[in-house]
């Protein structure tokens, strides 16, 4: 499949006491929007991690564009600067303005020129719609406005795929919407993402495809509409309801 | 009383000169040695810790005067068959205590920012030691002002400990003069009052440093 952007074969993640990812395979297309959910401590941010390289999976393989990054000759830091990932607690740049957390990767990593790099970011920060807001640092910034700005540091690099660990989990609920907003636009302009939440109205919204997980193994996938309306496991189908119930969305 | 404090002026100066001397270049070498050791600690592997913890608890569980002692007469001169001069020797023994209170400092400034920090550079593709130059360290070299800020202080006063091994510096003049003039009390009220407008003034001036160049809602 030439169109396969990033991929998981049979990946295991275990460490001393815990089996954190169990035979997970997975693969996103170009241009698809899919979507992890599953109980907290089934696995998805370790299985989003390991796409993206940053913890290394102790079984099986990670690809992107075909080339693996599992590999012991994988240039890591070059795969990493082409998966963007968008953290459940932000981790912007304490010490640089919204601006300077967004150039600070086309400059460094990218090598491109302050002109250039200024340009690109204040591109990305619009889409985001937080040009207004470039001279901020994070600590002036909402939680809603900072993780916007996380967005388009990942953004701005021009990513084959964008990673959302819960993008929105850690922020109070009139600011998650905000979030949603731009993570809409951004699946209507085609971009590549796997996104980890528990935001069921988003979902059903934006996804192409959405994948269960519990307990590091991936349960059952399937279009919003299926889960929605028939999920064909008990558990699926229990974890669904308990969000409802919980309100944790508004399904 | 203090009537002949402006015919000895010269003399205070000219330690006051030492005593700078003693502390400045201390505490900007030693703040290279401590930062190489505390990104060494906590960078390197568990071999690079252990020799960088037997370095600081040498340089900490001893006290100054006696490590000047060491390094001027002891080591050089009966171990090593070799003389040195003092104010080297002074100026030795100094950085290498220094380093080793300001790794302390330093690290602890790294450990705060460390970890989250250097994910979110890695996830953009940076590399470790970009990640650390662009990221870690202009935020650590910030919080630690307030902690380098004592260290400063401290290594100020402690440059006395060079009078052990016969620097003419601001405590060492301050004793020949009370002994030529017989007048203690304000040869040595004098003495501290020197100390204490260098230190207060450094202090003011490391706390607007500080003000100017830390972090909105970010500090350790």
């Amino acid at each position: 499949m030439p169109d396969v952007v990033a991929e998981a074969e049979n990946v295991w993640m275990e460490y001393k006491d815990i089996i954190a990812l169990r035979d997970v395979s997975l693969q996103v297309g170009e241009g698809k929007i899919k979507v992890l959910f599953g109980p907290s401590g089934s696995g998805k941010s370790t299985l989003l991690r390991c796409l993206a390289m940053l913890t290394k999976p102790t079984r099986g393989k990670v690809f992107l564009r075909g080339e693996e990054l599992t590999s012991p000759e994988a240039d890591i830091d070059k795969a990493r600067a082409k998966i963007g990932f968008v953290f459940q607690n932000i981790l912007l740049f304490h010490h640089l303005r919204a601006l300077g957390n967004v150039t600070l990767g086309l400059r460094r990593v990218l090598g491109l020129p302050k002109q250039e790099a200024r340009e690109k970011a204040m591109k990305a920060l619009r889409e985001v719609r937080m040009e207004r807001w470039v001279d901020h640092y994070p600590a002036e910034l909402s939680g809603g406005q900072q993780q916007r700005v996380g967005i388009a540091r990942a953004l701005a690099m021009e990513p084959e795929i964008i990673l959302f660990d819960e993008p929105t989990s850690s922020l109070d609920p009139e600011l998650k919407g905000e979030v949603l907003d731009a993570m809409k636009d951004l699946a209507k302009k085609g971009r590549t993402m796997l996104i980890a939440t528990h935001e069921m109205h988003f979902a059903r919204e934006a996804a192409d495809e959405m994948i269960f997980q519990d307990e590091g193994r991936i349960i059952e996938r399937g279009t919003p509409k299926h889960f929605f309306t028939n999920p064909s496991t008990d558990r699926a189908r229990r974890f669904l309801a308990r969000l409802v119930r919980e309100g944790q969305s508004n399904v | 009383m203090y009537e002949f404090i402006p015919k000895y002026l010269p003399f205070f100066l000219k330690g006051l000169q030492h005593s700078f001397i003693l502390a400045l270049v201390p505490l900007a070498l030693g703040f290279l040695v401590g930062l190489l050791a505390a990104l060494a600690d906590v960078y390197r592997g568990r071999t690079a810790s252990t020799l960088i913890s037997i370095y600081v608890e040498f340089f900490r569980g001893s006290p100054l005067i006696v490590q000047a002692i060491l390094f001027y007469w002891f080591i050089p001169q009966d171990l090593l068959g070799m003389r040195i001069d003092r104010l080297m020797a002074a100026l030795l023994v100094f950085t290498l205590n220094s380093g080793a209170y300001q790794k302390g400092y330093i690290k602890g400034a790294i450990e705060a920012v460390h970890e989250d920090q250097m994910t979110a550079a890695r996830a953009l593709g940076m590399s470790k030691l970009k990640a650390i130059r662009h990221v870690v360290l202009p935020q650590a070299l910030r919080i630690v002002i307030p902690g380098w800020t004592n260290e400063y202080a401290s290594m100020s006063k402690s440059t006395s400990a060079a009078l052990a091994i016969g620097i003419p510096e601001l405590a060492n003049i301050s004793m020949s003069v009370a002994s030529w003039t017989f007048r203690s009390f304000e040869t040595y009220t004098f003495t501290a009052l020197l100390y204490f407008i260098w230190i207060f003034f450094s202090v003011k001036v490391l706390e607007m440093v500080y003000e100017r160049v830390k972090i909105p809602g970010f500090e350790a």
